[in-house]
């Protein structure tokens, strides 16, 4: 099969959330020997582009978003071995640490910012809900983060947002870290009181200004 | 039915899974193969839809659906299970009515069915828009003193002393007691002693919080109404838990309080219609609730006013007050803030929709999303009263035109809806009265809406 094709096959796949397609195309790519990274670039990412696109404008919604990245993720099985063989990596975008801060259990909205980056291609390093601003810091520090994601869902947890703030600087920490917010009540209004980098009302806009603010930092 | 007790052995022995393999493995491929068993199907055209076998078919669906995918116990990792049988044995048993107030104040608050021309039991305020002590006692006051309001909410507070309230923490405890005795004093204000507070409480977001500020020395009564939360989607924990089994054991109200979000776990309309009808049963089953308190919302654009929101509304609303006997407060937030025509427009269309699809009880729509720190008035809540009033005079078929032009007014502009003015830019915060400025538009929209077909008394 041309390769055309078997990168048009690969992006198809993960637009229908189909594990058992992207396999089959996943395994055509090292058949073929095709290049796997190119694969990536061209194929898987292009199909997660097109539904990233399909959510920003309501035709796609989270489940379709979780089923492209497990799609995407089972196409991964099979060629990253193959691309770590040839000494190559694919390529991220930047690593964002996100998490509900503390007391504040909601986390649908996490979940779709989350999706909406990886699908960018950042590597995300999602904590779940309920944190303990330390540990946000300190879990920042192991994966090396470029952006700390913070979400809040309820007024009387977003103080929760200016702590992890107020507590990098205490740690002499702030520079290293872009700190973005988001979440029901949170407003730029607030961002910007409490020293945030940025909001974001959606999860599109959160991808928009996390890669603004890293262009920034290159 | 099953008590509480036997709900919570099921927490604790239920089939064991991580919260994502429930929402990947269960939650959505269920909803999509229960969308398609039972044909449920978005009609854009009719935000209000009149067909009494959709609404039924979407009850049957709900039911199947719950029986297939249970409450996850975010605690205990564990799924909480019930049979198609004991899910109808509790709609069965469904409370039907729940007493609240006291004295004067004291009400019946019971179900209607869709095409009611009885008024819905009005419910005014707001929890979630939060405001300073300052303000509080005279937009409570303001509130109580609509004469046709049954019931109220009062707001959280978003400060004391200067100190920031954070969940879980003493100055919440405090802020929860001291927001307690405001509304106490500021309802005694208006001549109301016995009208009930049912958002219950409103600043306290931890149950350790909530059911020490409980605490009857405080003011509270078992004739007012708590809210028990659940969590996106098809989700409890045990703060909502302990909160449940403190008020069962007390008497007092419990009102199960849920949100199914169009564009999260639930998918598109068809998903979120099946999931919000579901959330009635939640209620029933798990939270013990002798009332609910229910407000579907768009994820993108964070109100409940999009056409697919409104057919959501609408439509779950049929299935629920056809079937379940549950006193549920329908809730709507609004893109467009206070003193904003846009804000009425949306209302208007919001609570037409409520009010003909047989809600049983409806809550003041929340300007701005609710994100607005003191973004709401009593202007919001005379409207919100008059125009339920005002809804009742029409059936579903003709309210789903009416809708349909209320769209056009506003549709367009979600994405960039005003936000409004803050209670202190549109009031005069000494005497509480609305500023002309706000008076006169809402007398201007009152006119337009007249001119629709939509006359308040």
């Amino acid at each position: 099969m041309e390769k055309k094709q078997i990168f048009e096959n690969l992006a198809m796949a993960i637009v229908e959330g189909d594990r058992e397609k992207v396999k089959e195309n996943a395994r055509e790519v090292l058949n073929s020997r095709v290049d796997p990274l190119g694969a990536v670039e061209q194929g898987l990412s292009k199909g997660m582009a097109t539904v990233g696109e399909r959510f920003e404008k309501g035709e796609a919604y989270l489940p379709e978003l979780l089923m492209a990245a497990d799609t995407f993720n089972a196409a991964m099985e099979i060629l990253k071995p193959e691309i770590e063989a040839q000494k190559k990596k694919v390529a991220k975008a930047g690593t964002v640490l996100i998490g509900t801060v503390k007391g504040d259990v909601h986390n649908i909205g996490k979940n779709i910012v989350a999706t909406v980056l990886e699908i960018h291609g950042f590597e995300v390093r999602d904590l779940g809900v309920d944190n303990p601003s330390l540990y946000i810091i300190q879990e920042a520090e192991k994966v090396k983060a470029d952006v700390i994601a913070l979400s809040s869902l309820m007024t009387t947890t977003m103080p929760g947002q200016k702590e992890v703030i107020e507590t990098l600087k205490e740690m002499h920490l702030r520079e290293k870290y872009f700190v973005i917010v988001g979440g029901g009540p949170v407003t730029q209004e607030w961002a910007d009181k409490i020293g945030a980098d940025g909001y974001g009302r959606s999860a599109v806009q959160a991808v928009e200004i996390v890669k603004k603010l890293l262009a920034q930092k290159r | 039915m099953l008590n509480f007790l036997d709900v919570y052995e099921r927490a604790l022995k239920g089939p064991i899974m991580s919260e994502n393999d429930f929402d990947i493995k269960i939650f959505i491929p269920t909803l999509n193969k229960v969308v398609r068993e039972y044909g449920i199907k978005y009609d854009k055209e009719n935000p209000v839809p009149s067909d009494d076998k959709i609404a039924d078919n979407l009850f049957k669906a709900a039911v199947d659906f719950m029986s297939q995918v249970g409450v996850y116990c975010q605690d205990t990792n564990r799924v909480i299970q019930f049979t198609q049988e004991e899910i109808l044995e509790a709609v069965r048993e469904a409370p039907g009515k729940c007493f609240v107030g006291e004295g004067k104040e004291a009400g019946v608050f019971g179900i209607r069915k869709p095409d009611d021309h009885q008024v819905p039991w009005l419910h005014v305020g707001s929890g979630i828009v939060t405001t300073s002590e300052e303000m509080a006692a005279n937009k409570i006051e303001s509130y109580a003193s609509i004469s046709e309001a049954n019931s109220m909410s009062v707001a959280a507070l978003d400060n004391i002393r200067g100190i920031p309230i954070m969940a879980g923490s003493p100055a919440e405890l405090y802020a929860a007691i001291r927001s307690i005795k405001i509304a106490r004093e500021a309802i005694q204000r208006a001549g109301r002693p016995g009208l009930p507070i049912m958002n219950l409480i409103a600043t306290a977001a931890s149950a350790v919080t909530t059911i020490a500020a409980s605490a009857p020395q405080f003011g509270l009564r078992a004739t007012d109404g708590w809210l028990c939360g659940t969590v996106a989607e098809m989700k409890i924990e045990f703060g909502t838990l302990n909160k449940v089994a403190y008020l069962l054991n007390w008497g007092a109200n419990i009102g199960a309080e849920t949100a199914p979000i169009l564009g999260g776990y639930c998918g598109g309309p068809v998903g979120t219609a099946v999931v919000s009808t579901a959330y009635i049963l939640v209620g029933l089953l798990v939270h013990k609730g002798n009332y609910q308190l229910h407000f579907p919302v768009h994820f993108k654009h964070g109100c409940s006013t999009t056409r697919d929101v409104l057919w959501v509304v609408s439509i779950s609303c049929q299935a629920a007050s056809r079937n379940i006997s549950m006193p549920v407060i329908w809730l709507g937030y609004m893109a467009g803030g206070p003193n904003t025509k846009m804000y009425f427009y949306e209302s208007a269309a919001w609570l037409l929709c409520a009010a003909v699809s047989g809600a049983p009880s409806v809550q003041t729509p929340h300007p701005a999303k609710a994100v607005l720190i003191d973004g709401f008035t009593p202007m919001e809540c005379k409207f919100g009263v008059e125009m339920a009033k005002s809804a009742t005079r029409f059936d579903r078929q003709k309210a789903n035109g009416m809708v349909i032009r209320l769209l056009e007014k506003y549709e367009s502009k979600i994405e960039t809806a005003p936000q409004g003015s803050r209670y202190q830019d549109c009031y005069d915060v000494v005497t509480g009265k609305p500023g002309e400025a706000y008076v006169r538009l809402y007398n201007e929209v009152k006119e337009e809406l007249a001119g629709m077909g939509i006359a308040f008394e």
